[in-house]
């Protein structure tokens, strides 16, 4: 304990953890909370009521292990996958046969993948029939339907990667779709795919849809989601 | 005069009247600003949408006139076209792309009740399309792509770029 004790004193310690020491009352435990990046997002106090599981179900904190579980595995699948034809077919096979614990890792990012969809989807029920979209509370509501919205999208440019039959119908029928769009539809469709049919273009722009641009997008909003629980007066 | 900054209904007469040069320079800066964006947007946009596809020619030769008999079809699997050869006598071609959602209809030659000469039928989801392209079964509303076809040196090309709308302009007797 004395070792800890010494580090906590040292310098390069208090130079990453301001709160000052001793911490013995309930303002110092909070700005243990209010002074750090990572703790910050969570509330100073929480109701017992709100942590319990038949209170929430975890759902939320469901959805965000899995997209840390799909984070994780995604990246490593990146290391094996070039979206090319026919490469990435080619890729993909090889991450079920030739690479070590390939198949594992694609199979716990699929799986993860559906998971995610489901407990997203529960979470907005759980949400819903709480009546927890009510003020103060709306506008976080709303950034749960963005977050409900970009995880389909990324299930949907997930699901062109493998370049597999399924995939192409699958992307096919589903950039039609947006062909029903009044009056620019053809053009969003035109823009989505790079082309009239699904090609070398569009797999690498689902591709960077899929690693770059959504990811970064759902990020910003899971922090924005996170943080608004707190400044919203916690979980409800 | 003297201003009076702090009211806001001077202030705003003020604006309409006699700009300060702050107030120009900020007018200046913004407008500035908008223009780059608008153009960065309008750039972006361009870039995304792409000059040269990787695409296959829209012309093609689809079959030659005496290989494809009476009464039997062929079905070029790259640009998605079937062209019969009708018991009538004629030619005529239609694209196997759906019209709901693109999937390819497959040619059911034994047809249904009441269209005994065969029907398309989409796999996706169900439509059924007469012989000729027509709808008879949704959920696609539209009937499928005809093109004309055009002869030559015996040989039959499609070009899926020009579409006919009636079953008369698809119709080739030869």
């Amino acid at each position: 304990m004395k070792i800890i004790q010494r580090i906590m004193q040292s310098k390069p310690w208090r130079s990453v953890f301001r709160t000052a020491l001793p911490i013995k009352t309930n303002l110092d435990r909070s700005l243990v909370m209010f002074n750090s990046l990572a703790l910050h997002i969570q509330p100073v106090k929480v109701r017992e009521r709100a942590i319990r599981f038949s209170y929430t179900f975890y759902l939320g904190m469901i959805s965000f292990f899995l997209f840390m579980v799909l984070v994780v595995t995604g990246i490593l699948l990146m290391l094996y996958y070039q979206p090319a034809i026919p490469n990435a077919y080619e890729n993909m096979k090889d991450l079920q046969y030739v690479v070590s614990s390939g198949i594992f890792l694609r199979n716990l990012h699929r799986w993860a993948a559906h998971l995610m969809v489901i407990s997203v989807f529960l979470h907005m029920l759980r949400v819903f029939f709480a009546g927890a979209y009510r003020p103060p509370r709306e506008f976080n509501w709303v950034i749960g339907v963005l977050l409900l919205l970009l995880t389909l999208l990324l299930s949907y440019t997930g699901y062109l990667l493998p370049y597999d039959q399924l995939a192409y119908w699958a992307v096919t029928v589903g950039s039609n779709i947006v062909k029903y769009v009044p009056i620019i539809g053809k053009n969003i469709r035109f823009v989505l795919l790079g082309g009239n049919t699904i090609g070398e273009y569009t797999l690498v722009r689902f591709y960077v849809l899929h690693c770059v641009v959504l990811p970064l997008f759902i990020t910003s909003l899971i922090a924005l989601h996170f943080w608004r629980i707190r400044k919203d007066g916690g979980l409800y | 005069m003297k201003l009076k900054p702090n009211n806001a209904a001077d202030a705003k007469e003020n604006s309409t009247k006699n700009m300060t040069r702050r107030q120009f320079m900020g007018a200046i800066g913004h407008t500035a600003s908008g223009m780059a964006v608008a153009g960065g947007l309008v750039m972006v946009y361009k870039f995304l949408y792409p000059n040269v596809l990787l695409e296959i020619p829209s012309r093609f030769k689809i079959a030659s006139i005496n290989s494809l008999q009476p009464g039997s079809h062929v079905f070029e699997p790259e640009h998605r076209v079937f062209a019969f050869h009708d018991t009538r006598g004629y030619f005529f071609a239609l694209s196997a792309v759906c019209t709901h959602l693109g999937c390819t209809v497959a040619w059911k030659s034994e047809g249904i009740t009441g269209h005994k000469e065969g029907i398309f039928l989409c796999p996706c989801h169900g439509s059924e399309f007469t012989k000729e392209g027509d709808v008879i079964r949704g959920p696609a509303r539209r009937h499928l792509d005809r093109y004309h076809m055009a002869v030559d040196e015996g040989q039959l090309i499609v070009d899926t770029s020009e579409t006919v709308n009636t079953i008369e302009d698809m119709i080739l007797k030869v």
